[in-house]
């Protein structure tokens, strides 16, 4: 960072800008001098400064007022202060707003160490605030570039995928008595890695606009919600297992959709992992805790290794292989996505062959 | 170019050739084919369109039954294309139907703001798109009524 901080320093006696600018020569800032209040405020609209030094008694306006104006002002309501006072005075109360931001005193005559101490300590918090806020805006251009780039990505592969799978189709529809059946069984797997490269592409599109959409949060109703999940999934599960769903859950504060979402992934994989037993059972449930409402939906299937919960949730991360059961691995790494978003946590337990819980905590709904 | 083509009911405007080869295809399976042409990208449409360029001379196209038009192409796109043809006495009247890979919401909305008459995303499943554009030729081609009197 090469920014050197700047100091805005307000007295209405030129002699004594000159008296705190001796004192502060040697510190690498930059001071900016102000002969009034009306100045000081002028000036805070041309500069951000780390720090101002107020005289306290100035005609018209005096250094509590000017504090209190600058701790109304957007740009200017966590600026620092050091008043500067002739007389000890201990009445604060003068000074409103002062629990907004950092402030100290300091009476003349001063030592130029106790100023120059006090003036390095502001300016080292302003600095370390600037830095934290600069890495800040360099994570966040990062973020969207990468969704940028993974958007484009996957958006641009669909149009040479889409020629693959329908020449490959093409061979196989209308040439197929050209073609011996070991050129068919290879032409169907060109058309099945397409097909599976087409629901990736998909799913990382989906997972990408995750994460651009707004969240419209207002109190969900998780009973119905889990009703509507169970509809939207029923009409493409086989094999049903036994429900067991809880009656009167509490209600969650989210974004209805992306919530309904987060269900229905939740319910199709204890389904899905749950469907090779004899009996499969799926239970959904919720309890309230604090600021909280923690649901679980939890399945008597094939479970999971604990060493590996770290790897549940993420994109393109499976514990099973494909011919095990189908997926792709991004349907807890898009739960993970909307919970979190919505201010949330999800996390999991499990044992091999002992089923598996999924814990989705969110914020309780006021009731 | 081919200043004297006639006939032309349905304009494809598609600078990829292999969607523009599927897309014809299925056309040509349901026999909706007879009267289309394909052109690369935005300029050659409007060229044709407007008979400009190595069209000149050529009518302006006003008898279309619908343009097929891809959204990202070179040198003009298909949002220009849309938008010169809707502010177009003329041509505003012709049905445009957009068919892109993108599902992009600012895209699409600016689309139906500019007044286009469908937006179709093309799937990357081959039976899937083929569904899709056999399903639009029959609509617009065939369903759909376009204004004799212009």
């Amino acid at each position: 960072m090469t920014r050197r901080p700047k100091i805005l320093i307000v007295d209405d006696k030129p002699e004594n800008l000159v008296a705190i600018e001796t004192v502060l020569r040697d510190l690498d800032v930059e001071l900016i001098r102000a002969y009034s209040g009306n100045e000081a405020l002028r000036a805070t609209l041309h500069h951000d400064f780390a720090l101002a030094l107020l005289d306290i008694q100035m005609p018209e306006m005096d250094g509590y007022e000017l504090a209190g104006i600058l701790r109304e002002e957007e740009r200017t309501a966590r600026l620092p202060f050091i008043f500067i006072s002739a007389v000890y005075t201990d009445n604060l109360n003068i000074f409103k707003g002062y629990e907004r931001g950092a402030f100290s005193f300091i009476t003349k005559p001063f030592q130029p160490e106790i100023l120059i101490n006090k003036v390095k300590f502001f300016i080292s918090i302003y600095e370390q605030e600037a830095a934290l806020s600069d890495l800040n805006e360099e994570l966040k251009q990062k973020n969207e570039d990468l969704e940028a780039f993974t958007y484009s990505v996957s958006h641009d592969l669909r149009a040479p995928l889409r020629a693959v799978h329908s020449y490959a189709m093409i061979l196989m529809e209308d040439h197929e008595k050209e073609l011996s059946t070991e050129c068919m069984r290879l032409t169907g797997n060109i058309t099945r890695n397409a097909e599976r490269m087409a629901s990736l592409i998909e799913s990382l599109l989906e997972f990408s606009r995750l994460g651009k959409q707004s969240i419209k949060a207002r109190a969900v109703d998780v009973n119905l919600l889990i009703q509507e999940a169970l509809e939207v999934i029923q009409a493409t599960v086989k094999k049903l297992p036994e429900f067991r769903i809880q009656q009167d859950m509490p209600c969650a504060n989210g974004d209805r959709e992306l919530l309904k979402q987060v269900f229905v992934n939740l319910l199709s994989n204890a389904i899905k992992y749950s469907g090779k037993k004899d009996m499969p059972v799926v239970e959904a449930g919720a309890k309230r805790e604090g600021s909280e409402v923690i649901y679980h939906i939890r399945d008597n299937g094939s479970g999971f290794d604990m060493q590996y919960m770290n790897k549940l949730f993420g994109v393109f991360s499976r514990l099973h292989r494909d011919t095990e059961y189908e997926g792709i691995g991004i349907g807890l790494a898009i739960v993970q996505r909307i919970v979190t978003r919505s201010g949330g946590r999800v996390w999991a337990e499990g044992a091999i062959d002992q089923g598996a819980t999924f814990y989705v905590a969110l914020p309780a709904a006021d009731d | 170019m081919d200043t004297t083509v006639h006939g032309v009911e349905i304009l494809l405007v598609e600078d990829n050739e292999h969607d523009a080869e599927l897309t014809m295809r299925a056309l040509k399976r349901n026999n909706l084919a007879n009267g289309l042409l394909h052109l690369r990208d935005g300029a050659e449409a409007l060229d044709f369109i407007f008979g400009e360029g190595s069209f000149a001379g050529h009518a302006v196209e006003q008898r279309l039954r619908v343009i097929v038009l891809d959204i990202n192409m070179p040198r003009v796109s298909g949002l220009e294309v849309l938008k010169r043809l809707k502010a177009d006495e003329r041509t505003c009247h012709i049905p445009v139907v957009v068919l892109t890979s993108t599902k992009d919401d600012p895209i699409m909305k600016h689309c139906y703001e500019l007044g286009v008459n469908s937006y179709v995303v093309k799937p990357v499943a081959f039976d899937a798109f083929f569904k899709e554009i056999s399903a639009l030729g029959f609509f617009w081609m065939i369903v759909n009524q376009v204004d004799k009197a212009q």
